[in-house]
């Protein structure tokens, strides 16, 4: 690992072109290592790749499609077998997949898209989240009740297709009404306070509050329990963040959505070395999100 | 009993009511609006709920009109926010002291806005750039210290400080202090006249880079406080809070009557201020306007009072 990481350091500093080292290379271009999600990402990769006898050369673009375009192109320099994208941008980062295609390198885009499609692709639908999480306050409410929703940052991929997803489920459930949905900008603080302003407004009128992620429920709850409503209002929130399972497991929040690092990091390698060895592979692996709930959050735990 | 002292203040502008009492006004036109709409807005409930709401941009704009008073700006009051939750929270686990987490939450604090004061006083930086780079590198240290993720599992003696009343018993203690320090201690004083006319302080003896640290210093701990108490609410250090509060504050100052230019202004209209934002996103929750139109309305509310005010003393 540490070896690895030096390797991706001096390429990155020094340009190692041309000097490609023995058996199969996979060149890996992450989001951003600093973000919880990613880490583990990475880490299932490795151990794929560990178990499938190939190499991977990590690079991290934190956040800069820049970057990570230039990231790539090293890789077709250093002449690697193959690239596993996990994009920055839908846009900024289709030149990394158009670099490679040219060179005839395949790619695996992994998590998430770009415009220019790759040769497979790993991930899952953000929307699948929202609409499992949905189905779960519809069935917990007998399909009739009032729900509140807690918006990302409005505009935000994640948020947009979380919301169709929730919305796709409200429709399908006319008994269901969207009694308010405004933005927590994915904040604990910001989703505290707009949950206590929702219970000043609608006092025991809601019944169940849907958070596009698990910081704003978490802030949700607080301002629920603190307001001594705590059971009589479900609360859902999407991710399986530490602090949202344990909460899970505490009997406080109802339920999460967790989505599966291992699983997509595994894949995704899986898929690469597929194409590599000419074999047949699937244009699009989809990772299924799962719901955590009381009675399985023991295997989600770490 | 802020109005006397303005006077005072702003002796030589020709101005015919204080900024405090426009601005009352227009608050109550707003809460008026808003209770005339949805009439729960008006119970007690919801006041104590929207006063709480306020407490920490309330103890951040009270923190950074002391460096507003010298001419000075603050951006990093957001960033300081997350490290100082982050560094409390670290401290506040089950067993350990409450009072020492929130000891070093302040000090975290104090310690960035000492380094501000510096920089801008012995190192000439302009106030706008120092805090800036003080903004960036505060957020850094706080991802550093918590390895990226929220720091949660406080103990009770430390969450207590963000239930029920006690941020607002907070809040309140902070701006009646700074009130009396402003107006009737020396220092205080101190901090008018270097933001007035900086010449004319250290013709007259001041020790104008002792009261711009001190400015910077106390602003700083204020807003170590905020985080020490909002880590409290939330019950977890964030190193990702408080991005864009020290905007919040800033506008609460500057819509209190607080002049960019320093000098002027004060504790009292900062408190106005910030009650006019919150009075703003609590109303407009209530009313549940849609997210897009609320962040149009906020800017238009916020240029309004300060145009308001501007125009009257013409």
């Amino acid at each position: 690992m540490k070896k690895l990481w030096a390797v991706a350091a001096i390429c990155a500093l020094g340009g190692c072109s041309g000097s490609k080292p023995a058996g199969p290379v996979i060149g890996v271009s992450l989001l951003n290592l600093s973000n919880e999600f990613i880490v583990m990402l990475n880490k299932s990769m490795e151990e794929k790749a560990r178990e499938l006898g190939v190499r991977l050369i990590v690079n991290d673009a934190q956040r800069s499609a820049e970057k990570q375009v230039q990231q790539v192109e090293s890789f077709v320099a250093q002449k690697v077998d193959a690239v596993i994208l996990n994009p920055c941008e839908v846009e900024a980062s289709s030149p990394a997949v158009d670099r490679a295609a040219a060179a005839g390198v395949p790619v695996v885009n992994v998590n998430s898209e770009t415009r220019t499609a790759p040769t497979a692709f790993v991930g899952s639908r953000d929307e699948d989240s929202a609409r499992i999480a949905m189905e779960y306050i519809a069935q917990r409410l007998g399909g009739k009740g009032n729900v509140v929703m807690m918006q990302g940052f409005i505009g935000q991929a994640a948020q947009i297709k979380r919301e169709q997803g929730a919305r796709e489920v409200l429709a399908k459930n006319p008994g269901m009404r969207l009694l308010a949905n405004q933005t927590a900008e994915w904040d604990r603080a910001k989703g505290m306070s707009l949950m206590e302003n929702w219970i000043q407004s609608y006092g025991d009128g809601i019944n169940a509050v849907f958070a596009q992620n698990d910081e704003m429920a978490m802030g949700a709850l607080l301002a629920i329990e603190q307001s001594g409503r705590k059971g009589k209002i479900v609360v859902v929130g999407v991710d399986a963040i530490t602090d949202a399972l344990q909460a899970v497991k505490d009997g406080r929040l109802d339920a999460t959505v967790f989505q599966d690092a291992k699983g997509q990091g595994a894949a995704a390698v899986a898929t690469a070395v597929k194409i590599m060895r000419h074999e047949a592979f699937e244009k699009q692996t989809m990772i299924p999100f799962q719901l955590v709930t009381r009675e399985n959050v023991a295997t989600f735990s770490k | 009993m802020v109005a006397a002292g303005w006077f005072r203040e702003r002796g030589g502008k020709r101005t015919r009511w204080p900024a405090e009492v426009t601005l009352g006004i227009a608050l109550l036109v707003l809460m008026g609006v808003v209770a005339a709409a949805r009439p729960n807005f008006l119970n007690v409930g919801n006041l104590v709920n929207l006063v709480r709401q306020i407490s920490i941009n309330g103890i951040l704009a009270v923190g950074v009109t002391y460096v507003l008073l010298t001419g000075g700006v603050d951006l990093s009051l957001g960033s300081v926010v997350a490290l100082s939750g982050v560094a409390a929270a670290s401290f506040a686990h089950p067993g350990e002291m409450g009072a020492v987490a929130v000891a070093v939450g302040i000090f975290a604090g104090a310690a960035v806005g000492a380094a501000n004061g510096t920089v801008v006083t012995v190192g000439r930086v302009a106030p706008f750039i120092a805090t800036l780079g003080t903004m960036t590198a505060a957020r850094g240290l706080a991802l550093l210290a918590s390895g990226g993720r929220p720091v949660s599992n406080l103990s009770r003696s430390f969450t207590w400080l963000g239930s029920g009343s006690v941020p607002i018993v907070i809040f309140g203690a902070v701006a009646a202090a700074s009130w009396v320090f402003l107006r009737h201690m020396r220092m205080g004083r101190y901090i008018y006249a270097v933001g007035g006319n900086e010449n004319a302080a250290r013709a007259s003896g001041l020790h104008v880079r002792t009261v711009k640290m001190a400015a910077y210093t106390v602003c700083g701990a204020l807003a170590g406080l905020a985080g020490v108490v909002q880590a409290a609410r939330i019950t977890t250090g964030q190193p990702n809070a408080g991005t864009g509060y020290e905007l919040d504050a800033i506008a609460a100052v500057v819509i209190g009557g607080t002049s960019l230019s320093g000098g002027t202004g004060g504790v009292g209209g900062a408190i106005l201020g910030a009650l006019l934002i919150g009075v703003i996103n609590n109303g407009l929750d209530l009313l549940n306007v849609s997210s897009y139109y609320q962040q149009v309305v906020k800017g238009a509310i916020i240029v309004g009072a300060v145009w308001l005010d501007r125009s009257k003393g013409r």
